[in-house]
């Protein structure tokens, strides 16, 4: 079990989750992401958490393992 | 911007015959106005297709995968994959699938972050290099002399290939680019021009698969996501695309920045030399403005309703971005070229479109699943290419003083806009 969550301070919208990622995250209408489960119960689902924390150009995709 | 502000066009029907005619391969605008006035969602039935005008109903085609497909292209399909394109097998034919996903993620952090810094050094000494070369001239031919020069010799370098074959490779360049859209002695060219480049990089892939390398060709090669890399043809065919993708556009774009400082806005030049950082601006505006890039094509996956339109399922669909960005309902005197202007977000491009600063981005790269993975290197390049040129050859002025204009082979099919001569002199 791992736990994911989003600083929305640093976040800076550039999308690189949700459109690689849409397993776990969403955009809202402000182009924020979303996240679809906190707590990732499934290998993929932790996967996907960890690739989009490092694709993330603003390293504001913090997983909790 | 209210709606009932907008100062509207005449309303007139469009026959769509006005889209193969000269006079939209040079000036655009006036139909794309119509358009957005009175055409939002267009229905052109003597070419098959939609057409897509308005910059929110870009963004929401753009956004919306569910209902828009970029290819038409299915793995499994009827046809071999790549057999007939100049490119081969690429990237773009996989539109929104998995194997799409797979690719690009491999690929896209290449051109971002730390690993395009690593090439900035190098991507200023070949912009010295090109630019030593006019120095001692009084006049010069912009494209041929500088901004074709300049990417495809970078990304020669950045591949890792032998700088004494940077030559053979900007003649591969020319002849596959040339393939790209005008009949088929072109295309066989280009085609020949392809499988050359390929039999070349054949020995070099393969000395490189499995081995370290800080170049682009080894990281490609080897680059690993979640067990999954490219194949040796998906290599070629990438290798193929990046040398019109991110060659001829960036190519292009260095041209048009300079068009417009010369001939659209030379009262904006004084500012770019005291405030070399507006070159940032210059970039940005340009792809706004007039982009080298005004369409892309999408497939409805399923019925789409827009504006009390019915588009059907499996219609083609052209978004206008040439359009989207000039949209009076988005940005203030959008047919004026203003590198200050505050209603733009000026600085680096995010791939949703959407900007903490609150305001819109110009819409040339693309949005979304498919945004041009590129846009990092290609503002970069440019905006380098560009600093250098005015600091070493020093300002230049047009050496004629009138130009027919920026124009394009043929908007619809992917023609590039761009001026095809520009004469520069020292001013």
């Amino acid at each position: 079990m791992a736990k994911v969550r989003i600083d929305l301070d640093t976040c800076i919208r550039a999308g690189e989750c949700y459109y690689n990622h849409p397993e776990l995250f969403r955009m809202n209408d402000n182009g924020e992401p979303t996240l679809l489960a906190r707590e990732l119960d499934t290998p993929e689902l932790i996967r996907h958490a960890r690739e989009a924390a490092v694709v993330c150009p603003a390293s504001a995709i913090i997983v909790e393992e | 911007m209210a709606e009932a502000a907008i100062q509207t066009a005449p309303r007139t029907d469009i026959d769509p015959r006005e889209f193969d005619g000269p006079a939209f391969q040079k000036n655009p605008f006036d139909l794309y106005k119509r358009l957005r006035d009175h055409h939002p969602v267009y229905h052109d039935r003597f070419h098959n297709r939609w057409i897509l005008s308005r910059y929110w109903d870009i963004d929401t085609a753009f956004q919306d995968n569910g209902s828009f497909d970029r290819a038409q292209y299915r793995p499994g399909g009827p046809y071999k994959f790549g057999t007939n394109h100049v490119f081969g097998p690429n990237i773009l034919e996989y539109g929104n699938s998995n194997e799409h996903r797979r690719l690009r993620n491999i690929v896209a952090g290449q051109f971002v972050g730390q690993k395009l810094d690593d090439f900035i050094p190098m991507i200023h000494q070949i912009c010295e290099e090109v630019v030593d070369r006019l120095k001692g001239s009084d006049t010069f031919e912009l494209v041929t002399q500088f901004s074709s020069q300049v990417p495809i010799r970078v990304i020669s370098n950045m591949l890792g290939l032998p700088r004494e074959d940077e030559d053979t490779f900007v003649g591969w360049y020319h002849a596959l680019i040339a393939g790209l859209g005008f009949g088929g002695e072109h295309l066989a060219r280009g085609v020949a021009a392809r499988n050359e480049m390929w039999a070349y990089l054949d020995p070099i892939i393969d000395a490189r698969t499995g081995k370290d390398g800080e170049d682009l060709l080894s990281r490609i090669c080897n680059a690993e996501l979640a067990g999954s890399r490219m194949t040796k043809e998906e290599v070629k065919g990438f290798v193929a695309l990046l040398l019109a993708a991110g060659g001829d556009t960036t190519d292009k774009a260095i041209s048009n920045m300079w068009y417009h400082l010369m001939y659209t806005r030379p009262d904006q030049l004084d500012a770019v030399i005291a405030d070399p950082d507006l070159w940032q601006n210059v970039f940005t505006e340009m792809m706004r403005y007039d982009a080298v890039v005004h369409t892309q094509l999408r497939y409805t996956t399923r019925e789409v309703v827009m504006h009390d339109q019915v588009i059907p399922e499996r219609a083609g669909v052209i978004l206008y971005l040439g359009s989207g960005n000039r949209d009076e309902r988005v940005f203030r005197n959008p047919d004026t070229f203003d590198i200050q202007r505050d209603d733009l977000h000026m600085g680096r491009e995010n791939r949703s479109g959407r900007y903490k600063d609150g305001k819109p981005g110009h819409l040339g790269f693309g949005i979304g699943q498919h945004f041009c993975m590129g846009y990092a290197m290609a503002r970069q390049e440019s905006q380098i290419a560009c600093m250098k040129l005015l600091q070493l050859y020093g300002r230049p002025a047009p050496r004629d003083a009138t130009h027919p204009g920026i124009t394009s082979p043929n908007i619809d099919s992917g023609g590039f806009r761009s001026p095809s001569e520009l004469w520069l002199r020292k001013a």
